[in-house]
Protein backbone atom coordinates (compact mmCIF):
# COMPACT_ATOMS: atom_id res chain seq x y z
CA UNK A 1 0.00 0.00 0.00
CA UNK A 2 1.18 3.75 -0.57
CA UNK A 3 1.74 6.50 2.42
CA UNK A 4 -1.44 7.87 0.51
CA UNK A 5 -3.58 4.68 1.14
CA UNK A 6 -2.63 4.33 4.60
CA UNK A 7 -3.44 7.53 5.46
CA UNK A 8 -6.60 7.11 4.09
CA UNK A 9 -7.18 3.87 6.23
CA UNK A 10 -6.24 5.87 8.88
CA UNK A 11 -8.50 7.93 8.60
CA UNK A 12 -11.26 6.03 7.85
CA UNK A 13 -10.50 4.39 11.46
CA UNK A 14 -10.25 7.46 13.22
CA UNK A 15 -13.63 8.59 11.47
CA UNK A 16 -15.35 4.99 13.12
CA UNK A 17 -13.74 5.98 16.24
CA UNK A 18 -15.67 9.42 16.54
CA UNK A 19 -18.40 7.78 15.18
CA UNK A 20 -18.50 4.82 17.57
CA UNK A 21 -18.37 7.88 20.04
CA UNK A 22 -21.51 9.05 18.71
CA UNK A 23 -23.12 5.99 18.66
CA UNK A 24 -22.01 5.43 22.30
CA UNK A 25 -23.89 8.80 23.19
CA UNK A 26 -26.80 8.04 21.21
CA UNK A 27 -27.32 4.65 22.70
CA UNK A 28 -27.50 6.24 26.30
CA UNK A 29 -30.77 6.87 24.96
CA UNK A 30 -31.73 3.67 22.97
CA UNK A 31 -31.17 1.14 25.36
CA UNK A 32 -32.88 -2.17 25.16
CA UNK A 33 -36.92 -3.00 25.83
CA UNK A 34 -36.27 -3.84 29.62
CA UNK A 35 -37.95 -7.21 30.34
CA UNK A 36 -41.67 -7.14 31.84
CA UNK A 37 -40.70 -6.87 36.19
CA UNK A 38 -43.69 -9.34 36.54
CA UNK A 39 -42.10 -12.15 34.88
CA UNK A 40 -38.79 -13.22 37.16
CA UNK A 41 -37.10 -14.97 34.40
CA UNK A 42 -37.22 -12.54 31.50
CA UNK A 43 -35.59 -10.46 34.34
CA UNK A 44 -32.65 -12.69 35.46
CA UNK A 45 -32.43 -13.56 31.53
CA UNK A 46 -31.36 -10.01 31.20
CA UNK A 47 -29.38 -9.70 34.20
CA UNK A 48 -27.13 -12.48 33.00
CA UNK A 49 -26.83 -11.52 29.56
CA UNK A 50 -25.45 -8.18 31.06
CA UNK A 51 -26.23 -6.39 27.68
CA UNK A 52 -28.36 -3.09 28.30
CA UNK A 53 -27.67 -2.02 24.42
CA UNK A 54 -27.98 -5.21 22.54
CA UNK A 55 -29.92 -3.75 19.93
CA UNK A 56 -26.94 -1.26 19.21
CA UNK A 57 -24.85 -3.60 19.76
CA UNK A 58 -26.44 -6.22 17.48
CA UNK A 59 -26.35 -3.46 14.83
CA UNK A 60 -22.24 -2.76 15.15
CA UNK A 61 -22.14 -6.49 14.91
CA UNK A 62 -24.08 -7.51 11.60
CA UNK A 63 -21.77 -3.68 10.28
CA UNK A 64 -18.92 -5.39 11.47
CA UNK A 65 -19.76 -8.59 9.38
CA UNK A 66 -20.29 -6.73 6.67
CA UNK A 67 -17.19 -5.47 6.32
CA UNK A 68 -15.80 -8.69 7.01
CA UNK A 69 -17.51 -10.05 4.29
CA UNK A 70 -16.81 -7.46 1.91
CA UNK A 71 -13.23 -6.66 3.06
CA UNK A 72 -11.21 -8.36 5.87
CA UNK A 73 -12.19 -12.42 5.03
CA UNK A 74 -11.58 -12.26 1.29
CA UNK A 75 -7.97 -10.64 2.39
CA UNK A 76 -7.49 -12.71 5.29
CA UNK A 77 -8.02 -16.04 3.07
CA UNK A 78 -5.66 -14.29 0.22
CA UNK A 79 -3.00 -13.62 3.00
CA UNK A 80 -3.32 -16.94 4.33
CA UNK A 81 -3.48 -19.04 1.07
CA UNK A 82 -0.48 -16.54 -1.12
CA UNK A 83 2.02 -16.42 2.08
CA UNK A 84 3.71 -19.76 3.06
CA UNK A 85 3.76 -20.69 6.53
CA UNK A 86 7.51 -20.09 7.93
CA UNK A 87 6.57 -15.98 6.53
CA UNK A 88 2.94 -15.69 8.46
CA UNK A 89 5.16 -17.30 11.44
CA UNK A 90 7.59 -14.64 11.18
CA UNK A 91 5.07 -11.77 11.04
CA UNK A 92 3.01 -12.85 13.52
CA UNK A 93 6.41 -13.43 15.85
CA UNK A 94 7.40 -9.91 14.84
CA UNK A 95 3.84 -8.27 16.08
CA UNK A 96 4.00 -10.55 19.31
CA UNK A 97 7.61 -9.49 19.83
CA UNK A 98 6.22 -5.07 19.02
CA UNK A 99 3.85 -5.77 22.16
CA UNK A 100 6.68 -6.96 24.80
CA UNK A 101 6.10 -3.73 26.21
CA UNK A 102 2.69 -3.49 26.85
CA UNK A 103 3.09 -7.20 28.15
CA UNK A 104 6.21 -6.51 30.64
CA UNK A 105 4.61 -3.20 32.01
CA UNK A 106 1.06 -5.25 32.69
CA UNK A 107 3.14 -7.98 34.23
CA UNK A 108 4.69 -5.36 36.67
CA UNK A 109 1.25 -3.79 37.20
CA UNK A 110 -0.37 -7.03 38.17
CA UNK A 111 2.61 -7.29 40.40
CA UNK A 112 4.02 -11.16 38.47
CA UNK A 113 7.14 -10.13 39.11
CA UNK A 114 8.80 -13.16 37.85
CA UNK A 115 7.01 -12.98 34.53
CA UNK A 116 8.25 -9.26 34.09
CA UNK A 117 12.20 -10.79 33.74
CA UNK A 118 10.73 -13.36 31.97
CA UNK A 119 9.07 -11.35 29.37
CA UNK A 120 11.84 -8.54 29.28
CA UNK A 121 14.44 -11.54 28.69
CA UNK A 122 12.04 -12.82 26.17
CA UNK A 123 11.91 -9.53 24.21
CA UNK A 124 16.07 -9.18 24.42
CA UNK A 125 16.55 -12.61 22.71
CA UNK A 126 14.04 -12.50 19.94
CA UNK A 127 14.96 -8.80 19.34
CA UNK A 128 18.59 -9.95 18.66
CA UNK A 129 19.03 -13.59 18.35
CA UNK A 130 15.61 -13.75 16.56
CA UNK A 131 16.19 -10.70 14.15
CA UNK A 132 14.50 -8.18 15.04
CA UNK A 133 11.30 -10.30 16.63
CA UNK A 134 11.10 -12.94 13.08
CA UNK A 135 12.46 -15.54 15.04
CA UNK A 136 11.21 -17.59 18.40
CA UNK A 137 14.18 -18.72 19.79
CA UNK A 138 13.35 -17.62 23.29
CA UNK A 139 10.46 -20.39 23.78
CA UNK A 140 12.65 -23.32 23.51
CA UNK A 141 15.08 -21.50 26.25
CA UNK A 142 12.61 -21.46 28.36
CA UNK A 143 10.87 -18.06 28.13
CA UNK A 144 7.62 -18.94 26.80
CA UNK A 145 5.25 -16.50 25.31
CA UNK A 146 2.47 -14.18 27.77
CA UNK A 147 -0.40 -12.56 26.69
CA UNK A 148 -1.07 -9.83 29.29
CA UNK A 149 -3.21 -6.24 28.56
CA UNK A 150 -4.44 -3.45 30.64
CA UNK A 151 -8.26 -4.77 30.55
CA UNK A 152 -6.52 -8.15 31.92
CA UNK A 153 -4.52 -6.22 35.08
CA UNK A 154 -8.00 -4.23 35.38
CA UNK A 155 -9.21 -7.82 36.24
CA UNK A 156 -6.91 -8.82 38.63
CA UNK A 157 -7.65 -5.99 40.60
CA UNK A 158 -11.27 -6.70 40.54
CA UNK A 159 -12.50 -4.87 38.30
CA UNK A 160 -16.08 -5.98 36.74
CA UNK A 161 -15.78 -5.30 32.71
CA UNK A 162 -18.81 -3.74 32.94
CA UNK A 163 -21.95 -4.10 30.97
CA UNK A 164 -21.38 -5.21 27.04
CA UNK A 165 -20.24 -3.01 24.43
CA UNK A 166 -19.52 -4.21 20.44
CA UNK A 167 -17.56 -1.57 19.14
CA UNK A 168 -16.98 -0.99 15.02
CA UNK A 169 -14.24 -2.55 14.13
CA UNK A 170 -12.81 -2.89 17.73
CA UNK A 171 -15.32 -5.93 18.07
CA UNK A 172 -16.47 -6.78 21.66
CA UNK A 173 -15.15 -4.27 24.37
CA UNK A 174 -16.96 -3.87 27.28
CA UNK A 175 -15.60 -0.58 29.28
CA UNK A 176 -13.06 -2.51 31.03
CA UNK A 177 -11.23 -3.54 28.33
CA UNK A 178 -11.87 -0.65 26.17
CA UNK A 179 -10.62 1.46 28.55
CA UNK A 180 -7.36 -1.21 29.02
CA UNK A 181 -7.30 -1.02 25.21
CA UNK A 182 -6.47 2.90 24.76
CA UNK A 183 -4.15 2.74 28.29
CA UNK A 184 -1.83 0.27 26.99
CA UNK A 185 -0.77 2.59 23.85
CA UNK A 186 0.66 4.58 26.35
CA UNK A 187 2.77 1.92 27.75
CA UNK A 188 3.94 1.18 23.86
CA UNK A 189 7.03 2.92 22.71
CA UNK A 190 6.01 3.16 19.04
CA UNK A 191 3.10 5.27 20.19
CA UNK A 192 5.76 8.49 21.10
CA UNK A 193 8.29 7.52 18.28
CA UNK A 194 5.31 8.24 15.46
CA UNK A 195 2.78 10.02 17.16
CA UNK A 196 3.48 13.16 14.62
CA UNK A 197 4.80 11.42 11.89
CA UNK A 198 2.73 9.67 8.91
CA UNK A 199 0.26 7.25 10.32
CA UNK A 200 2.02 4.47 8.19
CA UNK A 201 4.13 2.64 10.60
CA UNK A 202 1.26 2.05 13.45
CA UNK A 203 -1.49 1.42 10.43
CA UNK A 204 0.40 -1.29 9.24
CA UNK A 205 0.80 -2.84 12.30
CA UNK A 206 -2.79 -2.36 13.50
CA UNK A 207 -3.97 -3.84 9.69
CA UNK A 208 -1.52 -6.60 9.69
CA UNK A 209 -2.34 -7.68 12.90
CA UNK A 210 -5.68 -7.78 12.18
CA UNK A 211 -5.57 -10.10 8.82
CA UNK A 212 -3.37 -12.02 10.49
CA UNK A 213 -5.69 -12.79 13.58
CA UNK A 214 -8.63 -13.31 10.88
CA UNK A 215 -6.18 -15.64 9.16
CA UNK A 216 -5.87 -18.00 11.69
CA UNK A 217 -9.50 -17.65 12.45
CA UNK A 218 -10.67 -18.79 9.07
CA UNK A 219 -12.01 -22.38 9.62
CA UNK A 220 -13.16 -21.95 13.60
CA UNK A 221 -15.43 -18.41 13.14
CA UNK A 222 -17.03 -20.15 9.91
CA UNK A 223 -17.81 -23.36 12.46
CA UNK A 224 -18.71 -21.56 15.12
CA UNK A 225 -20.90 -19.35 12.83
CA UNK A 226 -22.57 -22.50 11.21
CA UNK A 227 -23.75 -24.38 14.64
CA UNK A 228 -24.53 -21.17 16.77
CA UNK A 229 -28.49 -21.00 17.44
CA UNK A 230 -27.38 -17.05 17.82
CA UNK A 231 -23.82 -16.06 16.67
CA UNK A 232 -24.01 -12.71 18.24
CA UNK A 233 -24.70 -14.32 21.75
CA UNK A 234 -22.36 -16.79 21.44
CA UNK A 235 -19.33 -14.60 20.66
CA UNK A 236 -20.21 -12.26 23.24
CA UNK A 237 -20.17 -15.67 25.81
CA UNK A 238 -16.87 -16.87 24.24
CA UNK A 239 -15.47 -13.41 24.58
CA UNK A 240 -16.10 -12.93 28.33
CA UNK A 241 -15.60 -16.39 28.95
CA UNK A 242 -11.52 -16.17 27.28
CA UNK A 243 -10.96 -13.14 29.06
CA UNK A 244 -11.69 -14.52 32.40
CA UNK A 245 -9.96 -17.62 31.62
CA UNK A 246 -6.65 -15.23 30.56
CA UNK A 247 -7.57 -13.31 33.91
CA UNK A 248 -6.81 -16.18 35.45
CA UNK A 249 -4.17 -16.83 33.85
CA UNK A 250 -5.35 -20.44 32.51
CA UNK A 251 -6.26 -21.00 36.48
CA UNK A 252 -9.45 -22.54 36.79
CA UNK A 253 -11.70 -22.15 40.13
CA UNK A 254 -13.62 -24.90 41.06
CA UNK A 255 -15.63 -23.47 43.42
CA UNK A 256 -16.49 -20.07 40.75
CA UNK A 257 -18.92 -22.86 38.48
CA UNK A 258 -22.44 -22.44 38.54
CA UNK A 259 -24.49 -24.74 41.24
CA UNK A 260 -25.98 -27.33 39.16
CA UNK A 261 -27.24 -29.95 42.46
CA UNK A 262 -30.45 -28.69 42.50
CA UNK A 263 -31.08 -28.05 38.98
CA UNK A 264 -33.61 -30.51 37.49
CA UNK A 265 -35.85 -31.03 33.73
CA UNK A 266 -37.76 -33.70 34.84
CA UNK A 267 -40.39 -33.77 32.16
CA UNK A 268 -43.27 -33.94 34.49
CA UNK A 269 -42.75 -31.28 36.79
CA UNK A 270 -45.09 -28.28 37.34
CA UNK A 271 -44.63 -25.46 35.96
CA UNK A 272 -43.34 -22.36 38.42
CA UNK A 273 -42.95 -19.89 35.83
CA UNK A 274 -46.13 -19.73 33.34
CA UNK A 275 -45.03 -18.58 30.16
CA UNK A 276 -45.84 -14.74 29.21
CA UNK B 1 4.42 -24.29 34.76
CA UNK B 2 3.15 -20.97 36.67
CA UNK B 3 4.34 -22.10 39.66
CA UNK B 4 7.90 -22.94 38.44
CA UNK B 5 7.69 -19.53 36.32
CA UNK B 6 6.91 -17.65 40.01
CA UNK B 7 10.08 -19.00 41.78
CA UNK B 8 12.42 -19.23 38.48
CA UNK B 9 15.52 -16.16 38.76
CA UNK B 10 15.88 -14.75 35.39
CA UNK B 11 19.37 -13.75 35.67
CA UNK B 12 21.40 -17.00 36.93
CA UNK B 13 21.98 -19.66 34.89
CA UNK B 14 22.29 -22.35 37.78
CA UNK B 15 18.68 -21.95 39.08
CA UNK B 16 17.73 -21.90 35.41
CA UNK B 17 18.79 -25.19 34.77
CA UNK B 18 17.96 -26.47 38.17
CA UNK B 19 14.34 -25.02 37.12
CA UNK B 20 14.42 -27.12 33.74
CA UNK B 21 14.74 -29.75 36.05
CA UNK B 22 12.32 -29.33 38.57
CA UNK B 23 10.15 -28.84 35.38
CA UNK B 24 10.07 -31.81 33.91
CA UNK B 25 10.05 -33.67 37.57
CA UNK B 26 7.06 -31.92 38.20
CA UNK B 27 5.26 -33.25 34.79
CA UNK B 28 6.51 -36.55 35.32
CA UNK B 29 4.54 -36.76 39.07
CA UNK B 30 0.90 -38.47 39.83
CA UNK B 31 -1.85 -36.15 40.02
CA UNK B 32 -2.12 -34.42 43.81
CA UNK B 33 -3.73 -35.85 46.82
CA UNK B 34 -7.21 -34.59 45.98
CA UNK B 35 -7.41 -37.06 42.84
CA UNK B 36 -10.28 -38.83 41.85
CA UNK B 37 -8.93 -42.16 40.06
CA UNK B 38 -13.12 -42.89 39.02
CA UNK B 39 -13.39 -39.77 37.12
CA UNK B 40 -9.84 -40.00 35.33
CA UNK B 41 -10.67 -43.39 34.27
CA UNK B 42 -14.04 -42.44 32.67
CA UNK B 43 -12.62 -39.61 31.17
CA UNK B 44 -10.02 -41.79 29.57
CA UNK B 45 -12.26 -44.22 28.72
CA UNK B 46 -14.91 -41.77 27.14
CA UNK B 47 -12.46 -39.43 25.62
CA UNK B 48 -10.96 -42.74 23.58
CA UNK B 49 -14.29 -43.93 22.70
CA UNK B 50 -15.11 -40.31 21.34
CA UNK B 51 -11.80 -39.88 19.66
CA UNK B 52 -11.96 -43.57 17.93
CA UNK B 53 -15.67 -42.25 16.76
CA UNK B 54 -14.45 -39.49 15.19
CA UNK B 55 -10.69 -40.61 13.74
CA UNK B 56 -12.34 -43.87 12.01
CA UNK B 57 -12.16 -43.02 8.21
CA UNK B 58 -14.25 -45.87 7.25
CA UNK B 59 -17.48 -44.61 8.52
CA UNK B 60 -19.56 -41.93 6.87
CA UNK B 61 -20.82 -38.78 8.82
CA UNK B 62 -24.11 -40.85 9.69
CA UNK B 63 -22.67 -43.65 11.09
CA UNK B 64 -20.02 -40.95 13.36
CA UNK B 65 -23.12 -39.27 14.44
CA UNK B 66 -25.22 -42.80 15.28
CA UNK B 67 -22.31 -43.75 17.18
CA UNK B 68 -21.42 -40.61 18.97
CA UNK B 69 -25.14 -40.50 20.03
CA UNK B 70 -25.08 -43.67 21.53
CA UNK B 71 -21.80 -42.50 23.39
CA UNK B 72 -23.93 -39.63 24.65
CA UNK B 73 -26.52 -41.47 25.77
CA UNK B 74 -24.76 -43.56 27.77
CA UNK B 75 -22.45 -41.18 29.19
CA UNK B 76 -23.67 -37.73 29.51
CA UNK B 77 -26.47 -36.08 31.39
CA UNK B 78 -28.35 -34.51 28.67
CA UNK B 79 -31.52 -33.69 30.65
CA UNK B 80 -29.28 -31.74 33.05
CA UNK B 81 -27.19 -30.17 30.23
CA UNK B 82 -30.33 -29.32 28.61
CA UNK B 83 -32.00 -28.01 31.65
CA UNK B 84 -29.26 -25.76 32.34
CA UNK B 85 -28.93 -24.69 28.51
CA UNK B 86 -32.22 -22.70 29.34
CA UNK B 87 -31.12 -20.62 32.37
CA UNK B 88 -33.42 -18.90 34.05
CA UNK B 89 -36.32 -20.34 31.44
CA UNK B 90 -35.86 -23.75 32.62
CA UNK B 91 -39.51 -24.07 33.64
CA UNK B 92 -40.83 -22.05 30.63
CA UNK B 93 -41.58 -25.24 28.23
CA UNK B 94 -44.82 -27.00 28.26
CA UNK B 95 -44.23 -31.15 28.72
CA UNK B 96 -44.98 -31.69 24.98
CA UNK B 97 -42.34 -28.76 23.91
CA UNK B 98 -39.81 -29.83 27.25
CA UNK B 99 -40.20 -33.50 24.98
CA UNK B 100 -39.46 -31.63 21.46
CA UNK B 101 -36.64 -29.60 22.58
CA UNK B 102 -34.64 -32.49 24.35
CA UNK B 103 -35.20 -34.56 21.05
CA UNK B 104 -33.30 -31.31 19.36
CA UNK B 105 -30.70 -30.82 21.71
CA UNK B 106 -29.61 -34.13 21.59
CA UNK B 107 -29.63 -34.07 17.51
CA UNK B 108 -27.87 -30.42 17.82
CA UNK B 109 -25.28 -31.52 20.25
CA UNK B 110 -24.41 -34.30 17.56
CA UNK B 111 -23.86 -32.50 14.73
CA UNK B 112 -21.99 -29.50 16.68
CA UNK B 113 -19.79 -31.22 18.03
CA UNK B 114 -19.44 -34.50 15.17
CA UNK B 115 -18.27 -31.17 13.46
CA UNK B 116 -16.22 -29.11 16.38
CA UNK B 117 -14.75 -32.63 16.71
CA UNK B 118 -13.34 -33.74 13.22
CA UNK B 119 -10.12 -31.47 14.07
CA UNK B 120 -9.30 -33.86 16.93
CA UNK B 121 -8.73 -37.10 15.13
CA UNK B 122 -5.70 -39.57 16.34
CA UNK B 123 -4.87 -37.32 19.26
CA UNK B 124 -3.95 -38.31 22.32
CA UNK B 125 -5.77 -37.01 25.38
CA UNK B 126 -3.72 -37.54 28.53
CA UNK B 127 -5.27 -36.80 32.13
CA UNK B 128 -3.69 -33.97 34.32
CA UNK B 129 -4.93 -34.00 37.60
CA UNK B 130 -8.83 -34.62 39.03
CA UNK B 131 -10.39 -33.30 42.02
CA UNK B 132 -13.54 -34.22 43.73
CA UNK B 133 -16.25 -30.86 43.77
CA UNK B 134 -18.54 -31.73 46.20
CA UNK B 135 -20.32 -35.09 46.99
CA UNK B 136 -21.62 -36.11 43.75
CA UNK B 137 -19.67 -33.96 40.88
CA UNK B 138 -15.51 -34.27 40.05
CA UNK B 139 -13.52 -31.92 37.80
CA UNK B 140 -10.63 -33.70 35.56
CA UNK B 141 -8.35 -31.83 33.89
CA UNK B 142 -6.80 -33.06 30.37
CA UNK B 143 -4.58 -32.13 27.44
CA UNK B 144 -4.31 -32.70 23.74
CA UNK B 145 -1.02 -32.96 22.41
CA UNK B 146 -0.76 -33.07 19.16
CA UNK B 147 1.24 -35.02 16.84
CA UNK B 148 2.24 -31.91 14.68
CA UNK B 149 3.61 -29.76 17.18
CA UNK B 150 0.67 -27.29 17.24
CA UNK B 151 0.43 -26.03 20.98
CA UNK B 152 -1.86 -28.34 23.64
CA UNK B 153 -4.81 -27.88 24.04
CA UNK B 154 -6.36 -28.28 27.69
CA UNK B 155 -9.91 -29.68 27.78
CA UNK B 156 -11.53 -29.90 31.36
CA UNK B 157 -14.39 -32.51 32.22
CA UNK B 158 -17.18 -31.60 34.66
CA UNK B 159 -18.60 -34.72 35.97
CA UNK B 160 -21.82 -35.39 37.63
CA UNK B 161 -22.98 -38.78 39.60
CA UNK B 162 -26.07 -40.09 38.31
CA UNK B 163 -28.38 -41.69 40.74
CA UNK B 164 -26.56 -45.32 40.43
CA UNK B 165 -23.67 -43.28 41.10
CA UNK B 166 -21.59 -43.78 37.61
CA UNK B 167 -20.18 -40.47 36.08
CA UNK B 168 -22.34 -38.76 33.74
CA UNK B 169 -20.59 -35.68 31.89
CA UNK B 170 -22.27 -32.76 32.55
CA UNK B 171 -19.49 -29.94 30.92
CA UNK B 172 -16.53 -29.51 28.93
CA UNK B 173 -13.82 -26.91 28.93
CA UNK B 174 -11.90 -26.23 26.30
CA UNK B 175 -8.99 -23.54 26.50
CA UNK B 176 -10.87 -21.74 29.25
CA UNK B 177 -14.79 -22.09 27.24
CA UNK B 178 -17.21 -24.02 28.85
CA UNK B 179 -19.23 -25.31 25.58
CA UNK B 180 -22.87 -25.99 28.09
CA UNK B 181 -22.37 -22.31 28.95
CA UNK B 182 -21.98 -21.01 25.82
CA UNK B 183 -24.93 -22.79 24.65
CA UNK B 184 -27.12 -20.95 27.53
CA UNK B 185 -26.07 -18.03 26.38
CA UNK B 186 -27.33 -18.40 23.19
CA UNK B 187 -30.62 -20.31 23.98
CA UNK B 188 -32.04 -18.00 26.21
CA UNK B 189 -31.18 -15.02 24.45
CA UNK B 190 -33.23 -16.36 21.47
CA UNK B 191 -35.87 -16.98 24.03
CA UNK B 192 -35.10 -13.37 25.18
CA UNK B 193 -35.37 -11.72 21.86
CA UNK B 194 -38.53 -13.12 21.22
CA UNK B 195 -40.42 -12.39 23.96
CA UNK B 196 -40.71 -15.33 25.76
CA UNK B 197 -41.54 -17.83 23.11
CA UNK B 198 -39.76 -20.98 23.49
CA UNK B 199 -41.27 -22.27 19.93
CA UNK B 200 -39.01 -19.70 18.46
CA UNK B 201 -36.17 -21.46 20.40
CA UNK B 202 -36.98 -25.17 18.78
CA UNK B 203 -37.66 -23.35 15.26
CA UNK B 204 -33.84 -22.20 15.48
CA UNK B 205 -32.71 -25.05 17.27
CA UNK B 206 -34.35 -27.17 13.98
CA UNK B 207 -32.61 -25.26 11.06
CA UNK B 208 -29.23 -25.86 12.98
CA UNK B 209 -29.84 -29.22 12.79
CA UNK B 210 -31.29 -29.36 8.93
CA UNK B 211 -28.39 -27.18 8.31
CA UNK B 212 -25.81 -29.21 9.60
CA UNK B 213 -27.72 -32.12 7.80
CA UNK B 214 -27.50 -30.16 4.47
CA UNK B 215 -23.84 -29.09 4.68
CA UNK B 216 -20.99 -30.90 2.84
CA UNK B 217 -19.76 -34.19 4.15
Amino acid sequence: MTDHNMNSVARTLNQSFKMAGLALMLSLAACATRPDPANPAAVQAYEEANDPIEPLNRYFFELNRFLDIILLKPVATWYDGIVPDPGKQGVRNVLDNLRSFVVVANDGLQGQWSQAGSDATRFGINSTVGVLGIFDPATGWGYPQHREDLGQTFGTYGIPEGPYLFVPVLGPSPPRDLVGYFGDSFFDPMTYIFWDGPYTVPVTRTVLNGIDIRARNLDTLDQIERTSVDFYSTVRSLYRQSRNNEIANGKSDVDNLPDIDDLNFDTNEPQAVSPQ
Amino acid sequence: MNAALSTRNFFTPLAFALTLIATSVTATLPASAAADPAAEAFVTDISAKAIDIISDKATSRTEKETAFGTLLDAHADLPKIAGFALGQYVRLPTPEQKAEYLKLVRNFVIKVYVTRLSDYHNEKLPITGSQAKGANQAIVDSQINFTNGREPVKVTWWLVKDKSGAYRIFDVNVVGIWLAQEQRSSFTSVIANNGGDFDALLKDLSKKVADADAAPQ
